[in-house]
């Protein structure tokens, strides 16, 4: 499992350094997204690989720490999601006004 | 530990601002004279907090005991919650980050906080960023304070639109999203090794650490070193920072000018906090990269400030040369220079803020007023009243003698980033060489270069100033010069004063700042208080009844 | 009773209020602002005179205090014998230029401005020669600096003025640099500033191996300063100045303060091989340059320029010989050369008054106009040439005594005699030019203005300063005698030299050397004067264009570093991240280079096939999205979200529900905004290279760029691999498991980190959220479309066409019968989405979910909305206020928060209980729900704001051109 979800960090990544190269701001947003996909994976990774072990307590509130993935990490995760999530809006939105006041969609907003 | 209010006083400097602006974005912009005093309330409470705190460290540390106050937010005790420190290093920072914030806030009722919506409630949220990212001592939680302070800085930054700001705009989101992806990923691979995202909990586990883990450990902390050095505009990751300051409406580069700045501050807490002391710092790990990165960045912003053609781009050489002159002491890994760092540290801040605003009055085009067009409303509360700048500008008394007060001011900035007496900048280039040459050993080429590096950018930066200030103050022209308003030169006038007191009190000062700069390399200290804070309530908490 | 040091700070601060006063004085006032300054002068001097007493006798008065005494830099005022002449030049002429600056300076000039700088420039200079430490010395040196940029270009309406006085600050502020730079070092060689500490340790310093820098570094400062060769070209220009300035600063004082740091430094620094040979040969060539560049000026000012210049080499050369007599000589020369030369400029200024012009060519036969006048500066003037019972003689003795005495037998020494005599040969010459060519001749003709006798008060400093010369020149024994004494003893101590202060002594070599010189010097003027007026510039030397090579060096040296800027800098936002990719990459590198890359112990968990199949497709999906993101962006998108949807599998798989639900709700999110934000985009045709292939540079770029890609991934790959193989050690979240339930009271653990432990982080992330919704709100509401992406879709253009041909139907029906069904299911829905997102927050604490997946949700089904009924209608029926919403939802979880800080704990602690509330059943009431209620408002609130607001662009009308250029103009291009 582990070299699988390497890999697919690995090629998210590589598309994703990719798009950001490239010079239209659409390929930069979804270069960003993607990277972001990789990254999330990889601090989620950094919890170590869990099958079937959601950290949710037994509903008698049992607790084996060791019988649960780690936690936080999701939490990371999580946070990191809804921050990444907000600054894509961000970017497509000045993306837009970009395109707007400069009638280009090129990352420099001149065509040259 | 916690005794009435005055424990609280910690969390304040984040939680004001928040309280502020989320009152503000209930309020709609008819009622803009209600959201300017809150607002200004809002910034002088915050600025009457930072000095409280720093009294009581003064006071602390003069009473010889621990000034490290550690504040555990949800009460979980540290490493398992999240804690907020306060000790020389951060106050020093509050206090300098609420004095830029008084200044810009100020500076901002002129005229800037009609460009566009929501001026003020974006500036108090960038105050509540860097507050946040100067108090915490956890890596995430430091990773979410500077989400928000970017976030903000986007906004200023994007504050009154048009092509120039957009354009800017956009390559400064993009590039600090790759940035904050770096971040993430350094701080994965420390929580990966250590286990723990607490920084004194790190400094305690590092040295325990052997090994391939410590290779995986050492580089994250190079991954996140490198998202640090691109916020301070480091040569060759730095290139983005001129053109986004000079987009910039005055005010929100005023307060730009600490940005570049914390992510010097991160490096020095993190780097000293857990490789300072006696392993690694010596063993210098990234130490001698950011020497010579430091060197390359003052080279760099030579050679900008000499090729720059308007006033706005010099100013933004000048944060560079100023970030590389912090890094490349740093980087010189003399305990001893520490002291200066910071000295320099808070004057250049204050003098580059300083000349943002100032170098508007003096190449002021005004037309501004001229971007905003009626739109059609998107939303209930926005207000779209044509609130063109125009009209208004005649609000604020007009001061008379505006030419020979510019003159006065511009004078005192360019000394002041040239390290020129009369100002504080002259005694923290001294401090600096004077820790840089330490003859006991000989001096090391590089440092020779680096020494000799801060008086080649200083005569740049003379150079480059009086060409720009004689062109604009001095050469008659039959422009008549615009009417400078109290609210605009009084900013300026406060923080140069505060420069001034700097170099009065100049023994004080830095008498403060060596002990800060021996604080953050005394990594027991910080440690035990932090790791042994305890919480408010003794006894477990838990649920009453099943 | 006030005791020596008062006095001391009295006449240092004085001259500082002085000009703060004078700073503040109405524009026009003149008269006040010279009485002011006049005053200042006097009392400062009167208080500086009255300490000769303590300094008479070789003591030293001596002031501190502390201002940054960590780093060994104290106000140190100490004033002994030399420092107490100086002064007193100082504040004497200083008085005089006052008085005279009253009547020289126009009425239409901001004089108390004039005033207020001269004020600050004595002070500064006041407080340069008392430091007694030598951080402070630097200090005061920039300020002389500074004040004397700003009192040359006090004329800044003309343009020369401005030049010189940045020539002028930057060429001395530089040399400031240098000998602060150099005063470290000696600072670090002796372990203190204070000068006492360094004098005594002037054997420790010439032996150093840091004595040499330091030495350069200094002699940079002090040949700057007083304009040595090859620094002094920035003097002449800077007779742009007013007069008054030019016979202070520029003859006086300012000049005279490189001499002054050579005679303090001179026992600890001189009599080395190495200061004799440069001070020695620097001196020489300035004295001799000097003397033939004054001859050849047309301008009375210039002339007198060149002649400091050749004078001031005279004082250096003195000082390099590093003899005590030597210095003795120096110093005389130094305060002689003060007096006649501040009067000879005061009677140029007069002259230049008086006529209009100072051109040498154009004078002529001044005399008869005003007599005071040219006897007066005939005084003076012989003073400078030498001539006997007058001061300038007796130095001049000194000085080719000196010259003639030392033996080394190096080239220098064995030419020196001869090359002195030729030179003041010149200065004798140019002398008599100045005086013949003003006073003498026939009457000017073409004068702008008709010339008569200087007020009595402009004449009288020139009268006293004249004086000064005559006295001293016949009875210099019983005048100078003693304080020159004072002075040469508080440098040379014990090993103060004999020499005699006398007219005469007798027929000896140096007189005869002088009159050699006084001969020859007129000689050469009867022969040459009418070649002179003809002479445009100093022959050989005319080559050497001081300010032209600096004005092209600093030219240059812009051009060079614009250059060198787009060399190593770049403002293209593909090559800054191209950067950052690969300096990113390699520090991740670095520390494997000496360690190496090795994996963990911890087995690995055996592949699932299933989980290997789906990431089989989300790589393609991937892959494929960053090869379509170009052309087909529509494709890409679609790709991009697929390769997301893998993500929230492996997460279903990898035992993370929340972050599965999470991604799952942004992901749909994101790709809706992406896709409204489509429509903006420009139409995109596939390239057209010439030679229809792309050039070999694009290629190359491409190429890079893939292997950057490569690399990153496989770093990622590669680190993620190792971290996973090692085994989890020691870890907080053990405790977080364990207390989760017990004191947090939640079951999903990751939930209860969300909104407990590390509250505090959800807590900023919301707050990200806002600020982000504000800057869209604020950016969008400013946003115009581009014009051709304007066009209606052709579809609807179609339908509408239809709409238009049938009578019954009007346009927009068929798109509103097309959306119908879609409509419908959508509003029944919608409710259904609410319950659902409800659920979701209830549950949280402790099963997937939460308060910022409910929120989502929540906007979701706000969008499906919008995207069914379209903008308008939707806008019709609901209202909605997403920054109210926002500042609801920020103020409940800080409130929420605070709510703690009442039971003194500290913010953000929670508290719970469980309730039993029917058909729900067990609910936790914890103030972690409030929060997570807080958080879902904001997130509704901000989700919504971003999509509504991009939604809504698209019944915005287009930004017209005049607005464009509106905008455009309006960024004044910075």
């Amino acid at each position: 499992m582990e070299v699988v979800l390497a890999l697919g960090i690995g090629v998210l990544t590589a598309s994703g350094v990719w798009l950001i190269l490239r010079p239209r701001t659409f390929q930069l947003v979804l270069g960003l997204s993607l990277l972001s996909y990789a990254v999330n994976l990889f601090i989620y990774a950094m919890g170590r690989l869990r099958v079937d072990a959601p950290p949710i307590v037994g509903a008698d509130g049992t607790v084996d720490p060791a019988a649960l993935t780690d936690p936080l990490p999701q939490a990371l995760v999580l946070t990191a999601i809804v921050i990444s999530f907000a600054m894509t809006a961000l970017l497509l939105v000045v993306i837009l006004a970009s395109r707007g006041l400069t009638g280009t969609d090129h990352v420099d907003g001149d065509d040259e | 530990m916690m005794n009435g209010w005055a424990s609280h006083l910690i969390v304040a400097p984040v939680l004001l601002p928040l309280l502020a602006s989320a009152t503000m974005l209930l309020l709609n912009e008819r009622q803009h004279r209600t959201k300017n005093a809150i607002a200004m309330v809002t910034v002088l409470a915050l600025l009457a907090v930072a000095i409280s705190l720093i009294v009581e460290t003064i006071d602390l540390g003069f009473s010889g005991g621990s000034t490290t106050r550690v504040y555990l937010v949800g009460d979980w005790t540290a490493p398992f919650g999240i804690v907020l420190v306060a000790d020389w290093l951060s106050t020093l920072m509050l206090l300098l980050t609420s004095i830029l914030g008084v200044a810009a806030l100020i500076y901002s009722h002129a005229r800037w906080d009609r460009a566009g919506p929501r001026f003020q409630t974006l500036l108090l949220l960038q105050l509540m960023g860097l507050n946040g990212a100067f108090l915490t001592g956890d890596l995430f939680n430091l990773f979410v304070f500077f989400e928000i302070l970017l976030a903000a800085s986007y906004g200023l930054l994007l504050h009154g639109s048009g092509a120039q700001r957009v354009k800017a705009g956009l390559h400064y989101v993009a590039i600090n999203v790759a940035t904050s992806l770096l971040f993430l990923i350094g701080v994965a691979l420390i929580y990966g090794v250590a286990g723990t995202l607490n920084m004194a909990d790190l400094a305690t586990i590092i040295p325990g650490t052997s090994g391939a883990e410590l290779t995986l450990l050492q580089s994250g902390f190079a991954v996140l070193g490198i998202a640090f050095l691109i916020k301070a505009g480091m040569w060759p990751v730095g290139f983005w920072l001129p053109r986004t300051y000079a987009a910039a409406v005055p005010p929100s580069a005023a307060l730009f000018a600490i940005l570049s700045k914390v992510g010097v501050y991160a490096l020095l807490r993190v780097y000293l906090l857990l490789f300072g002391g006696d392993w690694g710092w010596t063993g210098n790990f990234g130490e001698e990269w950011l020497l010579y990165g430091g060197i390359a960045t003052i080279i760099y912003g030579t050679v900008g400030i000499l090729a720059a053609r308007t006033l706005s781009r010099v100013a933004g050489y000048c944060v560079i040369i100023s970030s590389g002159t912090l890094l490349g002491a740093i980087g010189a890994g003399e305990g001893a220079v520490i002291g200066g760092v910071l000295f320099y540290l808070v004057s250049s801040t204050l003098g580059i803020s300083a000349f943002y605003l100032l170098l508007e009055l003096v190449e002021r085009r005004g037309s501004e007023a001229s971007v905003r067009a009626v739109v059609e409303p998107v939303f209930e509360d926005e207000y779209t009243g044509a609130r063109s700048l125009a009209g208004e500008d005649e609000v604020g008394v007009v001061i008379p003698a505006s030419i020979a007060i510019l003159g006065g001011g511009f004078v005192f900035c360019a000394l002041l980033l040239a390290g020129l007496p009369p100002l504080s900048g002259f005694i923290a280039k001294f401090a600096l060489i004077q820790g840089l040459l330490d003859l006991r050993d000989g001096i090391a080429p590089a440092i020779w270069v680096l020494v000799a590096m801060l008086i080649v950018s200083g005569m740049a930066t003379l150079i480059a100033t009086t060409r720009a200030g004689i062109d604009l103050i001095w050469t008659p022209s039959e422009r008549q010069p615009p009417p400078l308003r109290l609210a605009e030169a009084f900013p300026v006038g406060l923080l140069l004063l505060v420069c001034l007191g700097l170099m009065v009190f100049a023994g004080p000062v830095m008498l403060y700042m060596d002990r800060a700069g021996s604080s953050i390399q005394d990594r027991q200290g910080y440690i035990t208080s932090v790791l042994g804070a305890e919480r408010a309530s003794k006894e477990e908490r838990g649920p009453r009844e099943r | 009773m006030v005791t020596r040091e008062g006095i001391l700070w009295l006449a240092l601060v004085l001259p500082f209020f002085g000009s703060l006063g004078a700073s503040f004085l109405p524009v026009k006032a003149r008269n006040s602002a010279a009485m002011l300054a006049g005053l200042i002068a006097l009392a400062a001097l009167a208080l500086i005179v009255s300490l000769y007493p303590a300094v008479a006798d070789g003591a030293v008065v001596k002031s501190r205090v502390e201002w940054l005494p960590s780093l060994g830099l104290n106000l140190l005022l100490r004033l002994d014998g030399m420092s107490w002449l100086f002064a007193l030049m100082i504040l004497g002429i200083g008085l005089l230029v006052v008085l005279y600056a009253r009547y020289y300076m126009s009425p239409n000039d901001p004089v108390p401005r004039f005033f207020s700088f001269l004020l600050a420039f004595m002070g500064s200079m006041l407080g340069l020669v008392v430091s007694g430490n030598l951080v402070q010395l630097a200090f005061f040196w920039e300020l002389t600096s500074l004040f004397s940029f700003l009192l040359i270009g006090y004329w800044h309406h003309n343009e020369s003025a401005r030049s010189s006085a940045r020539m002028a600050l930057i060429v001395t502020a530089a040399g400031g640099l240098c000998l602060l730079l150099g005063i470290l070092l000696i600072g670090k060689i002796v372990g203190s500033y204070d000068l006492d500490i360094v004098l005594a340790a002037a054997e420790g310093i010439k032996t150093s191996r840091y004595y040499v820098p330091a030495l350069i570094l200094i002699l940079l400062g002090a040949f700057t300063k007083s304009a040595q060769f090859p620094f002094h070209f920035w003097l002449p220009h800077a007779m742009a100045a007013p007069t008054p300035v030019s016979a202070y600063l520029h003859s006086a004082t300012m000049v005279k303060a490189g001499i002054f740091v050579l005679i303090r430094f001179w026992p600890v620094l001189a009599g080395t091989e190495l200061w004799y040979l440069i001070v020695g040969t620097v001196g020489l060539i300035t004295f001799v340059i000097g003397a033939w560049a004054a001859v050849f000026q047309q301008d009375l000012k210039s002339l007198l320029a060149y002649s400091t210049i050749s004078h001031l080499g005279i004082i250096t050369l003195l000082l390099g010989l590093g003899t005590p007599l030597g210095l003795v000589a120096a110093v005389f020369h130094t305060v002689n050369h003060a007096t006649f030369k501040a009067s000879l400029f005061m009677a140029a200024g007069i002259i230049d008054h008086e006529t209009g012009t100072r051109d040498l060519r154009r004078l002529s036969g001044l005399f008869r106009y005003m007599p005071y006048t040219g006897t007066l500066a005939m005084v003076a003037a012989a003073a400078m040439a030498g001539v006997p019972l007058l001061n300038g003689f007796l130095s001049k003795e000194m000085f080719l005594a000196e010259a003639l005495e030392f033996r080394d037998g190096s080239l220098l020494d064995t030419l020196l005699p001869f090359v002195a005599t030729a030179a003041l040969a010149l200065s004798v010459l140019y002398s008599l030019r100045f005086i013949h060519q003003a006073f003498f001749g026939a009457p000017a003709t073409d004068l702008p203005k008709q010339p008569h006798e200087a007020p009595f008060w402009m004449r009288l400093p020139i009268e006293v300063l004249v004086l000064i010369c005559l006295v001293v020149g016949v009875v210099p024994a019983y005048t100078i005698g003693p304080v020159l004494d004072a002075a040469v003893r508080a440098v040379l101590h014990e090993n103060t030299p004999y020499y005699s202060l006398a007219t005469w002594h007798g027929f000896t070599r140096p007189l005869l050397l002088s009159l050699l010189a006084l001969a020859g010097g007129t000689v050469a003027y009867l022969l040459l004067r009418t070649k002179l007026n003809s002479a445009g510039g100093a022959p050989v030397i005319r080559y050497f264009k001081g300010r032209r090579m600096f004005e092209t060096v600093l030219a240059s040296v812009i051009g060079a570093s614009r250059r060198l800027e787009e060399m190593v800098g770049t403002r293209r936002l593909q090559s800054q991240l191209r950067i950052l990719v690969a300096i990113a990459a390699f520090a991740a590198l670095l520390p494997f280079i000496p360690a190496g890359y090795a994996i963990g112990s911890e087995r690995i968990t055996p592949v699932q096939p299933g989980f290997a199949a789906i990431w089989v497709v989300g790589a393609l999906c991937a892959i494929g999205s960053a090869w379509q993101a170009k052309y087909h962006r529509l494709a890409a998108l679609i790709l991009m979200a697929g390769a997301g949807l893998v993500c929230c599998l492996s997460f279903v798989w990898l035992s993370a529900p929340d972050l599965a639900l999470t991604q799952l709700l942004v992901e749909t999110v994101t790709t809706v905004l992406l896709l409204l934000g489509l429509r903006w985009m420009p139409k995109r045709e596939p390239q057209q290279w010439r030679r229809g292939r792309a050039p070999r540079s694009v290629l190359f770029r491409r190429g890079t760029d893939l292997a950057l890609a490569i690399a990153a991934g496989a770093g990622m790959a590669l680190l993620s691999f190792a971290m996973m193989t090692f085994p989890i050690g020691h870890t907080i979240s053990r405790y977080l498991v364990e207390h989760a339930y017990a004191e947090a009271g939640g079951r999903n653990v990751v939930n209860v980190i969300l909104v407990d432990f590390r509250a505090f982080d959800t807590f900023g992330e919301i707050t990200v959220l806002a600020i982000v919704g504000l800057t869209v709100y604020a950016l969008l509401r400013r946003f115009r479309p581009a014009r051709e992406s304007v066009r209606t879709p052709e579809q609807q253009r179609i339908q509408n066409a239809f709409d238009d041909s049938r009578s019954e139907r009007d346009r927009g029906d068929t798109l509103t019968d097309y959306l119908l069904v879609p409509r419908v299911v959508m509003e029944w829905l919608f409710p259904a989405f609410v319950a659902f997102s409800l659920y979701l927050l209830i549950r949280g604490h402790d099963l997937p979910g939460g308060g910022f997946a409910a929120g989502i949700t929540m906007a979701i089904a706000l969008v499906l909305q919008y995207m069914a009924a379209g903008t308008r209608s939707v806008e019709e029926r609901l209202r909605v206020k997403p920054l109210s919403w926002m500042g609801a939802g920020l103020l409940l979880t800080l409130f929420t928060g605070l709510g703690a800080t009442l039971f003194d704990s500290p913010f953000l602690t929670t508290w719970f209980r469980y309730a039993d509330v029917p058909l729900i059943g067990k609910v936790p009431l914890a103030s972690a729900l409030l929060f997570d209620l807080g958080v879902f408002l904001l997130v509704i609130g901000a989700t919504a704001l971003v999509l509504i607001a991009i939604a809504h662009q698209s019944i915005r009308t287009p930004l017209r051109r005049r607005d464009m250029e509106l905008i455009s103009r309006s960024e004044g291009e910075v």
